[in-house]
Parts: structure tokens; C-alpha cells; sequence
């Protein structure tokens, strides 16, 4: 394929390289805008003098210019609520952005635009956007009905962990800036629920599915329409997953393209003119894109499907190509921050990859004599899998194997799936009884649907993880890709050869490198709850407690913990120790266990695991259980840990108490790891004797004032103290008297709650620890007298405050 | 010709699926349970709070929930309901042995602040709950939890 059947290519990946600039550059709107003008006037003066090749380089460098402005952050007006100083709860008064979004019963997502704040007695406007949970049972809402919230509003916080999901630039990108709670019998309604029209088609469509079809299948029927997945049980949503098919639940380019073709073929064989039918079609294209709502895939292939549709009309022929590339220069210039976002790189990837990608492939599969039919169904669902291969991995460290086989029979059904469950839809609103046997026949289809499915997820290694790729290998692969239609030249096959290679080097490069024999220990940033991953000298992995999840919650071990380690390349941890049962410690656990081969599982035996989630992947993950108990030492990956607590016979105690304690050494370096001990517990310990003097301690219960004590502190003299603890936790942990305690016991704190993941590595000689929130790595001289801090020599430069 | 091919086609797909609609609604009259079990194929039914049972083979179908009792049963009575501590409001769970309005009120806040809890044994840590009056709780409370 030639750029002249794509001209607006170059423009398009000018300006989404300009949008990517602006975030490493930085610059001001006033230099950009003098730059743009200066690169279209020398444009002019180029193609004035007849130099045609600098005119065109000038025009692309305006558009660099041009994406980088766009990109720029607006400024935050004073009346925004980030940039009011306000008490911990406000009342707010808004409108609902868009329809509420429940994914549990008692858990009400809604977006609203602040109109005013009511701080006391004062009502004052305001603007800005919200984000709220709502907790308890929410009056129904409607999108656009204005309502008041007693709210408590906060800044967004991520889990601020090394390779972690930036939330709070997620949420900037749509204009969010804070971030609120509210409970349910706070919020009154100030205007009555009218939804518009589109989100009045979308509640009746999602109803009448629910009526018609049972449980699961409306739940999937909904999410292949609507992309509605709330209602997708978890264990269907999981099998798309692991199946590689998970877009066509998202609704994608894939149902605009199917609704387009099937109004437009039908409408032609029922004999109506060309036109006409192209007419009739883009209507109800544009119709559906309002329904499901601006998704960057639903927008991409809107657009797209209108420039054909055109063409239709205008009976001229158009690229596929040069159609996306337009899609992609008008989706970016309203939402740049969209470049980032996971779905845009997805949808164009894939569409990419297909347009680019497939013709040659299949012609290739035909001369070899394969039936044209399964040439075509092979190719394109190489070429998408190929485009999207690297931003899977970078966003979500997924590679699924069987994707390219699974999509050959997911799609056509998917697709079968959609245009009748669209046909049913529409004859229900003429004839009830015919539309039964509609939808009647859609149930088997979607029975098929998940059965294979089913099946694809069901194959071993179905999808493995992998760590997010770097820049050289997703540069390298796409310029592979982007070579292989030439590949009957020689110097292409032997270019693209050479960047597949880099491609594998780079990606091998985790497991190749040679392990640097230091000890390093993560106290990850998991919220409220404690995980701690201590990675050995000589390779071993040790993993204390998991953080908080579960089925019901914000599943730390599956959202925090997996991403973390598949990308340190760790697909084994050799142990995985519980301090004890409580929910913060042990919720993450089963998903840790579900995803990674586990030696071992060290436990008190004071009680079981908590949950039976995790009582269940114990069951499946079968590590070797180990309960320790006080006086056992290990040695592992060439350190010694010693169990300082539970004692076998000590007597009643509370779960707190009975929290496994290890003390880790290794080169005179010491590391006690505490659980949640409460006082009883420490003074059993102390009572106990032996020598208790450590260099880093991870603080017990968070900072519970009740932990802690100073006779302890006086004994273990810590040089560094670590508390994982939650940000705006309920109860108040760290507490001020724990914090003074330390700071009189001569110990460094560092907070999770502040500093995000916490690292500790040191060679034995030197200790350099990391407070990832901040970049900041402070360095300690460990063959002093006590360790004294280097001055701190910081990653990169801070990232600027809001 | 009266229709063209593409026509055609077009009617006998449509053709086939009403009959197919037809067949597949007289066979999920006919058995319903049959239907029901099909449709939950998928579903992992394992009850979250009692000890796992051995794993089942992967081709095994999966049990069924017991169906809801039928109306004919002697209705049970109010004390014995079991209270279930994701739905009950602060008032149900005040009527719990040893379980006051403020304690109630705590355990509501927690759930809320939780989003819920995976079993009654998440209830340890609210302050005033110990192990006592949970051990003498626990019975009270629905399994379904």
C-alpha cells in the first residue's frame, strides 16, 4: 500500500506524535501556537518557491505543533472545586453527567458537574467534575437530572507502585480532578428523572433482554449490544478474558460495522435504491453511536462508516485506511488525552492491523491453496491479533494463545449474535410473539457462544502474562509488521528479521539479566492492609500477606499485586506467607495464588485463611503448607529467617497477636516483618528475650497506637520503620502517638500512605531506599556507626502538583 | 424470477430461525429444568462460606441450587429468619443477641465502607465485637453471605 491512498496518514500520526510530545516536552500554549504558525507559513513559502517536498515537511511539523497544543492542559478556572478550600463534607449541587453505573447492588457510580457548593450556610457556585460513589441504596437517577450530595471529596489516588495504573491521570483525561463519597440517604434529587431519548432506548433495551432472555445470556446479549457488562457474571467475563475475545463485549468497531452492513444489505435487497439505503443507514449508524455511548472504538468506527457511506454517495471510491486515519485526526483533536487511553490504542491497532495486514496475508494463505473463505477469517484475525499483541502486554501483561483460533469461530457467532438480537429488538416493538421466537433462536446462538468460549478459555496456558514490553520492542515489532507486506525483497526480509530479533531480546531481557545478588524488599502501596514481596540475594521470592480483596472489593492481589510482579517477570514466588487472617492481609492472596506458581504457603495455624475464596485457591494452587510457629529458622536464597512469633502454648490471644513475626538477616542487614501484633503480643515477645535489635522494621497494625510500645521500640531500635497503611482510613492509622514514639526511637518513617511503594535494596554495604510516589531514592551508608542518609539523589524530576 | 438469490437466501435464513425460535421455546417449555441447567453451564456454583468440596471433574455437570422451598412448608418462624449481614439494615442486625443500636450503626458504617462483607468472620475488628459475641452471632446470620 502506497501513501498516496492514504494522504491523511502522515497528518494523523504527526499530531498524535505532537499529543505524545506535549507530555515529555511541556511547553507552553504561546510557544506552540508561534511554532504552528511559523511551520505553515514556511509551508507557504516552500510551495511558493516550488520546493513541494519541504512544504509537505513543514505542513507535518505544523501538525506536530498543532497536536502538541492541543494536548496542553487547560488551566483550572477559580471557581473549580479542586481549587476551593473546602471541609471535609460539602453538599454539592450538579448534573449527572451520564446514566449511573452500578456494579454491585449497594454501589452507585455517578458523574456529575458541580454547579454550586454549600459549605454551612453559604451556597456559592461552582464548577468542575465529579466523580462519587455512592454507598446504600441510591434514589434512581437519571443522566442529566441535577441533584444535591452531601459529600466527603477528596484528590484521586492510585496505587502508586513501580509499572502501576496511573488512576488519577486516567481520571484527568476525562476532566476529573477530584473524587467523592457520599452514602445513599444523602443525595436528594432537585429536578425529576427524564433521561434522554438514548438513554431511554438503552434502559428499555437492557429490560427487555432481561425479560426475554434468562439470566446470563441477557447479561451477555446486553454487553455484545450495549457493551453493558455490569450484570456479566464473573466467571463469563473471566472466560472472554482468558479467551482473547473480551472486544466484542466491549462494544467496538465490530457492532458498528456489523449494524452498517446489515441495514445496508437488507435495505438493497429489499430493492431500495443506493442512496436511499446509504442514507438510511448513516442515520442509523449515527443513531446507535449516541445510544452506546462516545467510546473512542464506537467513534472510530462511526466516523469510518459514515466516509464509506459517503463515498456510496457520492459514488466515489474510498480507502480504508485513509478513512481511519481521518477518524483518528478527529477523534484526537476533541479528546487528545485519549491517545493513552487503553480502548483508542486498542481500536486502532486492531483496525490497523486488519487494513494493513490482512490483504496481503490472505492472498499469501490463497496461493497456498487454502479455500478463500478461511484465508480471509485467518488473516484478519492474525492481523488484528498482531496490531494489538504489544498493547496488551503494556497494559495488561496479557498474551492470549489461542485469541487468533478462538476469534475464527467467536466472531462470525458474536456477529450472528448481534444483528439477531438487533432484529429481535426491533420486532418486539412491533409484535411481542414474534419477537419470542426471535429471541428464542438467540438463546441457542448465545448458548454457542459460550461454549466455545468456554472451551477456548479452557485450554491450557489459554493466555499468559508477560512483562509490559519497552519502547525498543514495540518499536521494533510494528516496524516488523510494517515490512512484512514487502516481504519478497530481500533487504525487508533481512531488515525485518533483525528487529524480530530485537524484538526477542528485548523481551527476554527479564529473565536473561543477571540477578545483581542484593536484597530487595517492596513494601507495595495497597491501600489500607500490608504486601510485602522481599526478593532474595540468590533469586527466591517471598511474598507476606496480600493486601485487602475479594470478591465484593477492589481486588488488590488481581489489580495491584499480578501487574506488579508480571512485570519484576516473576511467574513463581517460592513462598507465600499470611501473618493472619484479617481481610486487609489475606483478601489479595487468592488471586496471587490463582495467577502464580506458589512453592509454598507459611501460615500460624492459629485459625484458617479468612476466606473461603482463598481457602478455595489453596485448594486448586496446592503449595506445600507449612505452619511455623515461634524458634524455626529457614534459610532461603542465602538469608536466614526466623519466626519470633506465634508461640505454640501461648495461651489465648487475640488474631492480632497470634500474627506470624519473621525476622529476615542477611549481611548484617535485619528485617523484621510484624503482622498486625498488637501489645500482648509484643510483650510475649519481649518476655520471650533474644536479640531483637533490627535495622528496618515494618511497623505492626498499620500504626495502630495500640502497637508499638516503647519498651518494643527500645528493644528492636529500629534505624528505618515502614507503615503500610491507607491514605484517609477510617481508623486513623498511622496514629500520632506511634509516630512520635518512633521518631523518639530514632527510626526514619516512611509511610505508603505518602510515599507510595516503599523499596528497600541493599548489597550489604549501602541501602538505598525508594519512595516511588516521589521518585526518590534516599542512600544509607549501612558500615556506619548507624546508618546515615546520603543526600537523595532523585529518579526524575517530581511530577508538578495539580 | 420473483425473488433474486441474495433474496432468497435472505428469506430461508430467516425462515429458519423462526422455526428454530419455535422448536427451541416448545423444548424450554417442556423442560425447564433442562433449559435452566443449560443456561448455567458455566457458573461456578460453589456456596462462598462452607469448606470447598473436592474439586469436581472439569466435565462433570455442576450441581444445581436447591430449589426455593415450596409454598406448601410451614412458614418459619420470625425468630428463627436468618439475618443477612450484607442486607440487613442497622436495625435487623440490632435485634441480634448482645448486638446494641451503636454496634449495629458500626457494623453497618463498616460494611459500607468495605462494600460488603465476604463472611461473618470480616466482622472481627469492629470495635466491641469480640470473638464471644461473634461465636454467639454466627448462627443467627443467613449462610448465603
Amino acid at each position: 500500500m502506497s501513501l498516496e491512498a492514504a494522504p491523511l496518514l502522515p497528518p494523523a500520526a504527526a499530531f498524535a506524535a505532537g499529543i505524545a510530545l506535549a507530555v515529555w516536552l511541556g511547553a507552553g500554549a504561546l510557544p506552540l501556537l508561534v511554532l504552528a504558525a511559523l511551520c505553515l507559513l514556511a509551508a507557504g513559502a516552500a510551495l511558493r518557491f516550488g520546493c513541494d517536498q519541504v512544504a509537505a515537511s513543514a505542513v507535518l511539523a505544523g501538525a506536530v505543533s498543532l497536536g502538541a497544543l492541543s494536548a496542553a492542559s487547560p488551566a483550572v478556572p477559580a471557581d473549580h472545586v479542586a481549587r476551593r478550600a473546602l471541609p471535609p463534607s460539602v453538599i454539592l449541587e450538579g448534573r449527572m453527567v451520564e446514566e449511573p453505573v452500578s456494579w454491585s447492588p449497594d454501589r452507585t457510580r455517578l458523574l456529575l458537574d458541580v454547579e454550586a457548593v454549600q459549605d454551612g450556610a453559604e451556597r456559592q457556585p461552582a464548577s468542575g467534575r465529579v466523580q462519587l460513589t455512592v454507598y446504600g441504596e441510591a434514589p434512581t437517577l437519571a443522566e442529566g437530572q441535577r441533584l444535591s450530595a452531601r459529600a466527603r471529596l477528596h484528590s484521586p489516588v492510585g496505587f502508586r507502585n513501580p509499572g502501576g495504573f496511573d488512576y488519577p491521570a486516567h481520571l484527568r483525561r476525562d476532566g476529573i480532578l477530584l473524587v467523592g463519597s457520599a452514602r445513599g440517604d444523602g443525595l436528594s434529587a432537585l429536578t425529576p428523572e427524564v433521561p434522554p431519548w438514548p438513554a431511554t432506548v438503552r434502559r428499555w433495551a437492557v429490560a427487555t433482554l432481561r425479560a426475554r432472555l434468562p439470566e446470563s445470556s441477557a447479561a451477555l446479549e446486553a454487553g455484545l449490544l450495549l457493551g453493558e457488562r455490569t450484570a456479566l457474571p464473573r466467571e463469563t467475563d473471566e472466560a472472554f478474558r482468558r479467551a482473547g475475545v473480551y472486544h466484542v463485549l466491549a462494544v467496538s468497531g465490530f457492532n458498528v460495522a456489523l449494524l452498517a452492513s446489515s441495514v445496508f444489505f437488507s435495505l438493497s435487497l429489499l430493492g431500495m435504491p443506493r442512496r436511499a439505503t446509504a442514507i438510511v443507514a448513516g442515520l442509523v449508524l449515527a443513531a446507535f453511536a449516541v445510544v452506546v455511548g462516545a467510546q473512542p472504538s464506537v467513534l472510530r468506527a462511526t466516523v469510518m462508516g459514515l466516509l464509506l457511506l459517503v463515498s456510496v454517495l457520492i459514488e466515489r471510491e474510498s480507502q480504508v485506511m485513509n478513512a481511519l486515519a481521518l477518524a483518528g485526526l478527529i477523534l484526537l483533536a476533541w479528546r487528545p488525552g485519549d491517545l493513552w487511553e487503553p480502548g483508542f490504542q486498542l481500536s486502532y491497532t486492531a483496525t490497523a492491523g486488519i487494513v494493513y495486514l490482512s490483504p496481503p496475508l490472505s492472498a499469501w494463505l490463497k496461493e497456498r491453496g487454502w479455500p478463500a473463505w478461511l484465508a480471509v477469517a485467518s488473516a484478519v484475525s492474525v492481523g488484528a491479533q498482531a496490531g494489538v499483541t504489544p498493547i496488551m502486554l503494556a497494559h495488561f501483561n496479557q498474551l492470549s494463545l489461542v485469541g487468533i483460533a478462538a476469534n475464527l469461530l467467536v466472531v462470525p457467532l458474536a456477529g450472528a449474535a448481534t444483528t439477531l438480537g438487533m432484529l429481535a429488538l426491533s420486532v418486539e416493538l412491533a409484535s411481542a410473539a414474534a419477537a419470542a421466537l426471535l429471541f428464542n433462536a438467540l438463546w441457542v446462538l448465545l448458548l454457542a457462544l459460550r461454549a466455545s468460549v468456554w472451551l477456548a478459555a479452557a485450554v491450557p496456558a489459554a493466555m499468559i502474562h508477560l512483562p509490559a514490553p519497552g519502547w525498543l520492542a514495540v518499536g521494533a515489532w510494528y516496524g516488523a509488521l510494517g515490512l512484512l507486506p514487502c516481504g519478497r525483497r530481500p533487504w525487508a526480509r533481512r531488515v525485518a528479521l533483525a528487529l524480530c530479533l530485537v524484538v526477542t531480546a528485548s523481551s527476554a531481557w527479564p529473565w536473561l539479566r543477571p540477578g545483581d545478588r542484593s536484597l530487595r524488599v517492596s513494601f507495595l502501596d495497597v491501600g489500607q492492609g500490608d504486601a510485602v514481596l522481599v526478593e532474595l540475594p540468590e533469586g527466591p521470592r517471598l511474598l507476606v500477606d496480600g493486601g485487602p480483596g475479594g470478591t465484593r472489593r477492589f481486588d488488590v492481589g488481581e489489580r495491584v499485586l499480578a501487574p506488579f510482579l508480571w512485570n519484576r517477570g516473576a511467574a513463581r514466588l517460592d513462598v507465600v506467607a499470611l501473618t493472619h487472617q484479617d481481610g486487609d492481609h489475606a483478601g489479595g492472596l487468592a488471586a496471587v495464588l490463582r495467577h502464580f506458581a506458589v512453592g509454598e504457603f507459611w501460615e500460624t495455624g492459629r485459625s484458617g485463611p479468612g476466606s473461603a475464596d482463598l481457602e478455595r485457591a489453596l485448594g486448586s494452587a496446592r503449595p506445600a503448607r507449612r505452619v511455623l510457629g515461634v524458634g524455626q529458622r529457614v534459610w532461603l536464597g542465602g538469608a536466614v529467617i526466623t519466626v519470633l512469633n506465634p508461640a505454640p502454648d501461648g495461651g489465648p490471644a487475640s488474631a492480632n497477636d497470634d500474627s506470624l513475626v519473621l525476622r529476615l538477616d542477611w549481611r548484617g542487614v535485619s528485617l523484621l516483618l510484624t503482622g498486625d501484633l498488637g501489645p500482648g503480643g509484643e510483650a510475649r515477645l519481649l518476655q520471650r528475650g533474644g536479640r531483637l535489635r533490627i535495622l528496618a522494621l515494618k511497623v505492626a497494625h498499620h500504626g495502630s497506637r495500640f502497637s508499638s510500645s516503647a519498651a518494643f521500640l527500645d528493644a528492636a531500635r529500629p534505624d528505618l520503620a515502614i507503615i503500610s497503611v491507607g491514605a484517609r482510613n477510617p481508623f486513623r492509622h498511622p496514629s500520632a502517638e506511634t509516630l512520635a514514639r518512633l521518631e523518639s526511637a530514632g527510626a526514619r518513617v516512611y509511610r505508603t500512605d505518602r510515599d507510595g511503594a516503599v523499596i528497600l535494596e541493599t548489597d550489604g554495604a549501602t541501602l538505598r531506599v525508594t519512595r516511588w510516589a516521589q521518585r526518590i531514592t534516599d542512600r544509607f551508608d549501612l558500615d556506619a556507626e548507624r546508618p546515615r542518609a546520603v543526600e537523595p539523589d532523585s529518579l526524575t524530576p517530581e511530577p508538578a502538583p495539580l | 424470477m420473483l425473488y433474486s438469490r441474495p433474496q432468497l437466501r435472505l428469506l430461508l435464513a430467516l425462515g429458519a430461525t423462526l422455526l428454530a425460535g419455535l422448536a427451541v421455546g416448545e423444548w424450554r417449555q417442556g423442560f425447564p429444568d433442562a433449559a435452566e441447567r443449560l443456561e448455567r453451564f458455566d457458573r461456578d456454583e460453589t456456596p462462598l462460606l462452607q469448606s470447598p468440596p473436592p474439586p469436581p471433574a472439569p466435565s462433570a455437570p455442576k450441581p444445581r441450587p436447591a430449589p426455593p422451598p415450596v409454598a406448601t412448608a410451614a412458614p418459619a418462624p420470625a425468630e428463627a429468619k436468618p439475618v443477612d449481614l450484607n442486607r440487613a439494615s442497622a436495625d435487623e442486625l440490632a435485634r441480634l443477641p448482645g448486638v446494641g443500636p451503636a454496634l449495629a450503626r458500626r457494623i453497618v458504617e463498616e460494611r459500607e465502607r468495605r462494600g460488603g462483607f465476604d463472611s461473618p468472620e470480616a466482622l472481627r475488628g469492629i470495635l466491641g465485637l469480640g470473638p464471644k459475641k461473634l461465636a454467639a452471632i454466627r448462627p443467627l446470620l443467613s449462610p448465603g453471605n
